[in-house]
Order: C-alpha cells, then structure tokens, then sequence
C-alpha cells in the first residue's frame, strides 16, 4: 500500500550502489514484510478457492449461511461494515477535540503524562475490553435505549470505539503536534485565537496524519474479534438499517467457526473465503486513505 | 556510528539465530484435551487430583464437543471431550481416525429461563411450547403463560453437544434451523451469563448450570411431566439425557489410559458427582 516504493527502487538506482551492507540487511527485513503481506492474501485467496468455485459472487450477495448447504457472507460484510463506520463515528468527535486539547492547551509536563496514559491504555488486549462489554455496556444499552437485549450492532460499535479510541487519540495528536511552531506563531501573530489557530491553521496541517490514525483505528476495529464476538449477539442477519438487533462480523463469525471448521474441506475454505474478504475490505479502506492522504497533501 | 551498526548487526544476528535453538527445550509427558465445555470441568479436575501422583502434564482446554472430536481425529489433541455421541456424519468423514467413545458420567439438559419469567409463572413448557418459541412462531411470553414481555432466544453454535441432545428432543433433528433465534453463544458460561443478564430469555444448558438467575422448566409432552431434578435422571424418567464422552482415536495407550482409567475409577467419578453429574457406574 506504500506508494512510493516503486518510485525509490526505479528512479533511485544511484542510491542501490552507495548502499552500505547493513543495508542490504535492512532490505532483507524489509522483504520479510513483505512476503509475509503478499503470503497472506495469497493464503487465503489459494485457500478460499473452493468456495468461490462452489458459490461464486453469491458468496457475497447470499443471506444463508448454512454449513453443507450454501455459504452466504452478506450478513457478515453489512454487519463488519456497520460496526466499523458506527465506531469510526464515534470515535472521531472525541479523539479529535481530546487530541487538539492535548496538542494545544496542555503544557508540557501536563501533555507528556495525558500521552503517557493513551498509549498505556492504546496496548490493553481486546479480551478486556469484550469482558467489560459483556458485563456493563450490554447492560448499559439495554436500560439506556430500552431493548429487548443489549447485544446488538450498536453495543458492538461503541465497544470498538471505546477500543480505538486510544489509538487514533494518541497517532492523531502525534500528527498535530508535529505541525511546526512556526505556524502557529505566524497565526498568533495575525490575532488569530487558540482556538481559531487550532481550527484553521494546525487541523488542516495535519490532516494527512489524522487520516493515517483514523486508518490504523479502522484496521484494528474491522479486525477486533473476541471482544466483538462477547457483544454481537453472533447471529447471520442482514440488520438493514435498524442498528439495535444482534448481527454478526467476520472475525467474529471466524471466532466461531473456525476450531469447528479445522479439517473439513468445505467449511475452512468458506471461512478462508471470509477472511480473504475483509483483506479485501482492509485494503480497500487503506488505498482510499492513502489517495485521500495523496491528494490532501498536494 | 560504526559501533553502532555492528550492534544492529549483532542484535539482528541474534534474534535469527535464536529462534532455532529455545525449541529443544521441554520434552515431558504431555496429555493434551480438548472439547466440550460440558465435560471440562470434570477433565481439569481430575487433571489435578491425577497429576499429584504422576509426572504427566494434562492440559484441558475448551472448544465445544465438534471441536473435540476434530482436534481427536486429526492427532491434534489426545483426549477430545464431547457431551454428545459422534454423529453418523463425523463418522463417515473420521473413519480412518478409528474414534473410540468413552463414556465417563451422565449429564441432563434443561430449558431454562431467566429467573424473572420462572417467578412470573412460566414453570413448564411443552415441546411444542419450545418448538414454536424456536422457530418464531411464538414471540411473546405472554402466548405460553408468562408476562407480556417478548422472549429472548438463545441458541448456541451449531457443533455444540448441548444443543445437539436438546434440538434433537425437541425437533427430533440436531442440525435444526431456528429462524426464531435472537442470540448465538458458545460456551455454557457465555450462555449462563446471557440468560441471567436478560430478564426474558430462554435458553438450553446442562443442569450443573443451573442457579439463582438461570432456572430450569419442567417439560411436559403428550400430557406427561418431566421435572428437571437428579432424581428423574437417576430413575431415567427425564428424556433430555446424555453421556459425557472421552473420544480417542484407537484404543488408549500409556499416560492417556491410565487418565481415562483414572477419571473412570473411585476417584474419577467422585469429581463427576462433584461437577454436578452423574458417576456412569451409578444408575
């Protein structure tokens, strides 16, 4: 996805021959990643090619999704989807404000610490955050809106948001802060306000950043499993537009499925089929950030 | 800044060469378990009573009875656990693997619901009652007795041997399709917490799941009743009865005998009453 790296190997010929030898190691680690991005996809497109023969696109337009009969992925794409863009959502109002307070308003020693907490908090395991879905913010929807259950779509979305939330607060920060001063000291001295220097002035300085962290967050959500998996409620349903009813995401239906499916030929391959699927999905959401990074930086 | 890249060097070197040499370590008797979350708690007791007079290491691990009988089949695990029979299909597809079944205790399964529908009044249900709820058909506990309240239904994954034994009482069919179904979950604990976290919820569990937010109903069909007490399972009146199995592929052998041995003797079935089944040799 990096789109400069064809442009350095062709265009940079010079700078190959000056390379010291650690370089060359550099590069050998840097093959390393990519073998093992290209060894993925090509895993699970190899892997998935029965189910494909078998369903072809109804793979991804059917609603069933019965083992030994028919595989159909849509209930799983909307719900992934869904999910993602509802945390997105959610996510994006309060990272931003938090990390333009951070960046703007903290001084030093107070930032360093508020830093120190995200990224503390940016490591914790999905597996906690699922535990704390299942036992209050279940709970907490069901009261709040008034359902006949709390594990639905939206439990899913604001457990994901809470998830990522650290993440895309301390990256978008990051790229706040790495605005030079200069900036903000020419805006000061056109009378311009904190605030209005933030708003106008830093924002769209660092605007190719927050899409890179807002990326980084929707990775990791789309990929979130268990925790996802503990509140979704698991059921293959296309929820349509009502957001308040059990669904299901492709991790989560692979967190299900995939001990059972070990073995038998059909049932992996429909789940390598789903995997392959949100790579696709990943790599999609990724390109159009970097297009929008490309273009926004021009 | 030479120093420094021989460093990088050296610490690259290393990590390469490492990897290799840490795997030769660790070569004791491993007993490796794996299944039903049904019969686990029986297996990782009896792991530590068993493993307090022996070197061998057993480790348990849940996964759901299709998962044991899986793992079992392809040498991925010693012991798989199923709280159901191997089916007729997973038999024709493991045919070479030569899965031998042994049974270790008796465990029921009930339909529960949340405690709040149980003191509203809903105490029995009949098989259609449980039929109609399952596939949509009835939507409102109001329709079988209870308060205008609209039912929670939970199923569990599809290879699950709890739900294979209770769609197979209630729709004579384990691989029934339940369009009524609001919820999926997996283990028993997950669908413990859910029923007991809903006020309106019904569900399907083994009896030694059964507590203070989770009740069992008694079961009526064709105009007989079926409390779901210890006692009818003993006297073989309660219909929803299953055996919990230890599955290996060919006879047991060495270290994995002598645990199947042990789980099936004095001791072994002592902690099958104890996790709240019945010992295979008591009734």
């Amino acid at each position: 996805m990096n789109f400069s790296f064809g442009n350095y190997l062709s265009s940079d010929c010079s700078a190959v021959r000056n390379w010291e030898p650690l370089g060359w190691v550099f590069a050998g680690m840097n093959f390393i990643f990519l073998t093992c991005t290209m060894g993925l996809a090509t895993f699970l497109l190899v892997e998935s090619i029965p189910v494909w023969r078998s369903e072809g696109l109804a793979f991804w337009l059917g609603e069933n999704w019965w083992v030994g009969e028919t595989f159909g992925a849509l209930p799983m794409i909307c719900g992934s989807f869904i999910v993602t863009g509802l945390a997105v959502l959610l996510v994006l109002p309060v990272a931003l404000s938090g990390a333009l307070f951070t960046s703007e308003y903290l001084t030093p020693p107070l930032r360093r610490r508020m830093k120190g907490i995200m990224e503390m908090l940016a490591g914790i395991p999905g597996i906690i955050y699922g535990l704390l879905g299942v036992s209050f913010l279940t709970a907490g929807v069901k009261d709040v809106f008034n359902l006949l259950d709390g594990n639905t779509l939206f439990t899913a979305g604001c457990l994901l948001a809470i998830m990522i939330l650290p993440t895309v607060l301390t990256l978008s920060e990051d790229a706040l802060r790495s605005v030079s001063s200069e900036f903000r000291e020419a805006a000061e001295g056109l009378g311009l306000t904190k605030l209005q220097t933030a708003w106008r002035v830093v924002l769209p300085q660092s605007l190719p950043g927050i899409v890179g962290a807002v990326l980084l967050g929707i990775g990791r959500a789309m990929g979130e499993t268990i925790a996802v998996m503990l509140v979704i409620g698991s059921l293959d349903r296309v929820p349509g537009f009502n957001i308040f009813v059990s669904g299901q995401t492709i991790p989560s239906k692979l967190g299900r499925e995939a001990a059972e499916a070990l073995g038998s030929a059909e049932h992996w391959s429909a789940l390598m089929g789903l995997g392959f699927t949100l790579f696709l999905m990943v790599a999609f959401i990724t390109i159009c950030g970097n297009y929008f990074k490309y273009w926004s930086g021009r | 800044m030479a120093r420094y890249q021989r460093v990088w060097a050296g610490l690259i070197l290393c990590l390469m060469v490492g990897f290799p040499l840490e795997t030769v370590a660790d070569t004791g008797l491993r007993v490796q378990i794996v299944g039903s979350t049904t019969v686990l708690p029986v297996a990782s007791r009896s792991a530590q009573k068993f493993m307090q007079s022996s070197k061998v290491r057993i480790i348990a691990n849940a996964g759901g009875s299709g998962v044991g009988i899986h793992s079992v089949a392809q040498s991925r695990a010693d012991i798989g656990m199923a709280s159901r029979e191997i089916s007729p299909d997973e038999k024709i597809r493991f045919e070479k693997s030569n899965l031998i079944t042994h049974p270790v205790g008796l465990d029921a399964v009930a339909c529960m619901v949340s405690a709040e529908i149980y003191q509203a009044g809903v105490r029995h249900l009949t098989r259609r009652e449980i039929a109609g709820i399952y596939m949509g058909k009835i939507r409102n506990w109001k329709e079988v007795g209870g308060p205008d309240r609209e039912i929670v239904v939970i199923d569990k994954e599809r290879h699950r041997g709890t739900r294979h034994v209770f769609m197979n009482y209630i729709f004579g069919n384990a691989l029934q399709r339940t369009p009524g179904t609001l919820l999926v979950t997996g283990s028993n604990n997950e669908e413990q917490t859910k029923i007991a976290q809903s006020d309106s919820a019904i569900g399907m569990l083994s009896f030694a799941w059964i507590n203070e937010q989770v009740k069992a109903v008694t079961l009526r069909d064709q105009g007989k009743e079926y409390l779901p007490t210890w006692k009818a399972v003993q006297q073989r009146e309660y219909p929803i009865v299953r055996k919990l199995n230890f599955i290996t592929a060919g006879e047991p052998r060495g270290e994995v005998k002598a645990f199947i041995d042990f789980v099936k003797g004095p001791e072994g079935q002592k902690i099958i009453e104890e996790s709240g089944y019945i010992p295979i040799g008591g009734n």
